[in-house]
């Protein structure tokens, strides 16, 4: 592998780059940022392929390497790449590689970067042992995406000092953010929206637990859309099946951004009750494009959607709640309507959860 | 304990009384004192009445409210509903006492809201002319069993799912293969499969709203999303001893309402010992309890309830069987489960509800308990496993296969356990009759089905986050186990005998504080029902309390090799009934040899497929009783 020589850059280490997903989104917000503030950086991508880097339109100042997965590769990389003294700053994107970073980092003769770690959730919340805790304790920063995994990680390892964790919320998308909101919103077609992995490992995302809930609901002209693919839609599908609403409930698969875009600005409600959610850019996407959400008083979700302001929220897995709080969206104009303004200036002009806000924290801590 | 039927046709095509009555009839032992049929265009409602509160005529049902506009068929008992009577205003001054009334009029008042403000034991249906709408409810914990069909344009409902098939066809079965499938892997059938494909039971805590527009299910009540409150770990255990001690006490104390002599099964157990106290503490003075023991030593619970009953100062009841002697209840057992049931336990059930109805009408039982504060081996056992679940997929893969070359039937057991995915197949693996035994239905409907795996992981959608293996088992155990086995044991096997059965454990204040009461207090360095055992300890000596567990043990795997073998036998290899289910014989006959030669021990396994077999061969062709006298509401 090579990484470009010159001035000295960013090395940053990731699992992915090219895919949609919470943590993928994250990563291209940052390069986005990066690139315009012409901050040089050097990407190495576990899991992206040379492919997929190719078909991405290409960035100024960003150099991307794949390796498809192949993990003793990409840690051969990682050891070379920090091991010799072009890297000035670190960012390591995953808590996977903080040892295998910070290993390379003491071996290296003369010379150390400034090393960072991005904590985007469920990965820090539990399991971090020793050899973590040591490594934690040699960052310079660590850049928590919400709130609560900031906290998670306190109580896991409370010598670090606190100072070093810093809150680095996640954005909407520039691409995103460069598409016009609705002037007027909704379509004729009454729906209800998910987006999300589908993933068995993945049941704390309450797609399940929505399904019952819509079930329940006494307006049986409405649909339950579901965006998002994995290995559990077969159960997904035995459940819509037998909460009786096989016809209503429609698993459309991964679409691309033009469909999501406008499925997000007809639906009624975008509706996704994670127990687990990290920070939840999703959110933030439904919010821009004009959809109320419902989100579960859980974890990450809560720093963007606070209840009866930017969204309404109920408990992890409970049915009555989601249910109702459909209900109420579905009956209450004035609640649709608070609830959307309320969202939208979240994630545009002097909204925390911006790209142009993002890009102003990045600047300050890369 | 009461029975209920009725059928609904939003365009009026409903069969003539005497057909109504004669399914009517298959409640019978669930009412045997009155009955009563009520009908208009749409509706057709019926009712077999056990009475126990109000015995007055103005208790019977079907009863409509005062304005006519409602009418209600009930089961069960709504302990609070004094209490709601004086929040209620009827139209006119109530016309009895009964709860029936202070039910409709609740309804009248509130609308499905009701159901919230309902302390009870209940399944009723309320029928409301002007709406046209029908309006069916099952109680929290599902003590109270609801069955119903809504197909071909007719909804119909009832206490007995025969009663239901009898009445919307010939009585005959039409299998449900996924039910068969899952009943052969728990046991029992889970709401809201059913056995037959035609009808579904109700979950527990949910109601249906029936009009001509269709049926919507909705669930009313929820403990799965309730979070364990960490905050009661930081109090005083003295305090929630206390308060436990106290919640225990007013759910007994509401459950005392009754107009008929009431008593309690005494096991020699924590539950049972505790809800007798709890009796004496509301003030009754010298309750009425019933315990059968055994002349075999391994199975009698006698001498231990006899000491606890001592302690307590009751005025104990007690029979001494032969435990063969439990046999000859096995035709009430066949006849009286609608759905084929493989708790063994029922046995000793039924025989104690037969003692006691000798004298009460009413009696508490303990059920519950073991389930909302960690009364079963396998709760701890979940916690310990719990790691190897974290393992990587290949480590796993290589230990099963190791743990599975061991010559012992434990390590076997751990290398099923080895192969689970999660807690919910976890908790599966060991709540399962089949553990690793081969599938014994056919790859057909192994192909066209849901395992009942699912099932659990459906309901384990819904739990709050965070919980440990042992608090999931225990979820799962409440929600499943409890309503559809459990209470269902307790419900047909009282029902065998005319008596009521209440469980003050089932409170649903005292669900919601177990659900939120840490684990630690459940089950702690091994030992099970903690807290509950603190409780106990202020009425009881030590040694009664932490005596080891016993339950209502019956000797199935010796019964199976001696007196039930050739009745077993003689039903594996009947090929006319094998033939109506698709069930893989070689695997069947197998399973039953392995069975009897004592070459491996399957019995809950085996039990469970002659339960099937018996079911059948007995409810296949069902003959409709000789009706009775029916009393008919202007």
């Amino acid at each position: 592998m090579t990484v470009s020589k010159g001035p000295r850059r960013l090395l940053f280490l990731v699992t992915e780059v090219c895919a949609n997903g919470g943590i993928q989104r994250f990563n291209q917000t940052l390069l986005e940022a990066c690139s315009r503030q012409a901050i040089g950086c050097d990407v190495l991508s576990l899991n992206d392929s040379a492919d997929s880097i190719r078909a991405r339109p290409a960035q100024n100042h960003i150099q991307i390497v794949g390796f498809s997965g192949n993990r003793p590769r990409f840690a051969a990389a990682v050891a070379a790449a920090l091991l010799k003294n072009r890297h000035d700053r670190v960012l390591i994107g995953h808590v996977n590689f903080l040892v295998l970073a910070m290993m390379a980092l003491v071996l290296r003769p003369f010379g150390r970067p400034r090393a960072m770690m991005i904590a985007h959730g469920i990965e820090v919340w539990s399991g971090i042992g020793l050899l973590r805790r040591i490594a934690l304790s040699k960052l310079r920063r660590i850049l928590c995406v919400s709130d609560y995994t900031r906290k998670r990680i306190l109580e896991q390892a409370p010598a670090l000092r606190a100072k070093r964790l810093t809150i680095f919320p996640n954005a909407l998308a520039i691409t995103w953010q460069s598409i016009a909101p609705p002037a007027a919103p909704r379509g004729t077609s009454r729906f209800i929206l998910s987006v999300t992995r589908l993933e068995r490992g993945d049941r704390y995302k309450g797609v399940a637990t929505v399904i019952e809930a819509f079930s329940m609901l006494a307006d049986d002209s409405i649909q339950y859309r579901v965006v998002g693919r994995g290995s559990d839609l077969q159960f997904l599908q035995l459940v819509a099946d037998r909460c009786g609403v096989k016809d209503r409930v429609h698993f459309m698969g991964a679409v691309d951004d033009t469909e999501l875009i406008s499925l997000y600005r007809e639906c009624e409600a975008f509706v996704l009750p994670s127990g687990k959610e990290g920070f939840g850019i999703v959110f933030l996407e439904a919010m821009y494009f004009g959809a109320p959400v419902i989100a579960a008083r859980e974890k990450g979700a809560t720093d963007v959607v606070h209840d009866g302001n930017t969204g309404l929220t109920v408990a992890f897995g409970d049915v009555i709640a989601i249910k109702e709080a459909i209900e109420r969206l579905m009956s209450d104009a004035a609640l649709r309507e608070r609830l959307r303004d309320n969202g939208r200036a979240m994630v545009t002009d002097g909204g925390p959860f911006t790209f142009a806000q993002f890009a102003k924290r990045c600047a300050e801590v890369l | 304990m009461c029975g209920i039927l009725g059928l609904f046709s939003p365009v009026g095509d409903l069969p003539e009384t005497e057909t109504f009555v004669g399914a009517l009839d298959r409640l019978r032992l669930r009412g045997p004192d009155d009955a009563g049929t009520w009908r208009d265009e749409f509706a057709l409602l019926g009712h077999r009445r056990l009475a126990i509160v109000d015995l007055s005529p103005s208790g019977r049902q079907p009863m409509e409210s005062f304005d006519r506009r409602y009418v209600i068929v009930f089961n069960g008992e709504i302990y609070n509903h004094k209490d709601l009577r004086a929040l209620l205003r009827p139209l006119h001054a109530w016309r009895g006492t009964s709860d029936t009334e202070t039910l409709i009029e609740a309804y009248r008042t509130w609308g499905v809201a009701c159901l919230n403000r309902l302390n009870g034991m209940f399944a009723f249906a309320i029928w409301d002319r002007i709406d046209r709408t029908l309006f069916v409810a099952r109680d929290r914990m599902g003590v109270k069993p609801l069955y119903y069909s809504d197909r071909n344009g007719h909804f119909g409902f009832s206490s007995r799912p025969s009663a239901l098939t009898l009445l919307l066809g010939d009585g005959n079965l039409e299998i449900d293969p996924e039910a068969m499938r899952v009943y052969l892997e728990l046991g029992y059938v889970p709401a809201p499969l059913a056995f037959d494909a035609r009808v579904r039971k109700l979950p527990a805590g949910h109601y249906l709203l029936v009009n001509a527009r269709g049926t919507r299910r909705v669930r009313y009540w929820d403990f799965r999303t309730i979070q364990i409150d960490p905050s009661m770990s930081r109090r005083p255990e003295s305090e929630l001893v206390e308060e436990l001690d106290t919640l225990i006490k007013q759910a007994v104390k509401a459950r005392l309402m009754s107009d008929v002599p009431l008593g309690a099964f005494l096991s020699g157990g924590v539950d049972s010992a505790l809800v007798v106290a709890a009796m004496k503490s509301a003030g009754v003075e010298h309750p009425k309890t019933f315990t059968i023991g055994f002349k075999e030593e391994a199975y009698d619970e006698g001498p231990a309830a006899a000491k606890a009953a001592q302690y307590l100062g009751v005025d104990h009841v007690h029979e001494t069987l032969d435990v063969n002697s439990l046999l000859d209840l096995l035709p009430s057992y066949i006849q009286e489960f609608d759905e084929p049931f493989a708790d063994s336990s029922a046995f000793p059930t039924m025989a104690v509800t037969r003692l006691a109805r000798r004298y009460v009408t009413v009696a508490f039982s303990g059920d519950g308990a073991d389930e909302l504060f960690g009364g079963y081996h396998y709760f701890p056992l979940m916690n310990r496993l719990a790691p190897v679940l974290r393992w990587r997929p290949n480590t796993k893969r290589h230990a099963a296969r190791l743990f599975n070359a061991l010559p012992l039937h434990r390590t076997k057991l751990l290398a099923g356990a080895t192969r689970c995915h999660d807690t919910v197949a976890l908790f599966h693996f060991l709540r399962s009759v089949g553990k690793d035994y081969p599938p014994l239905v056919s790859p057909d409907i192994l192909k066209s089905t849901a395992d009942s795996e699912s099932w659990f992981a459906q309901y384990a959608a819904g739990f709050a986050m965070d919980l440990s293996a042992a608090e999931t088992a225990m979820r799962l155990d409440c929600g499943l186990t409890l309503p559809d086995f459990f209470l269902q044991k307790v419900d047909v096997a009282t029902m065998a005998f005319s008596l009521e059965a209440r469980c003050p454990m089932t409170d649903y204040r005292l669900v919601e504080w177990a659900m939120r009461l840490p684990v630690d207090y459940k089950i702690r360095n091994g030992q099970t029902k903690y807290l509950l055992k603190k409780v106990l300890s202020k009425y009881l000596p030590h040694d009664c309390v932490y005596r080891p567990k016993m339950g209502f043990a019956v000797p199935l795997a010796q019964w199976l090799r001696g007196p039930l073998r050739s009745w077993a036998e003689e039903l594996v290899h009947d090929d006319t009934l094998m033939s109506k289910l698709p069930l893989d014989k070689a695997q069947v006959r197998e399973l039953l040899k392995q069975q009897a030669s004592g070459k491996r021990e399957s019995h809950p396994l085996v039990w469970s497929v002659l339960m099937l077999l018996c079911f059948v061969q007995t409810h296949g062709a069902r003959r409709s009783l000789p009706a009775m006298d029916y009393r008919e509401v202007a």
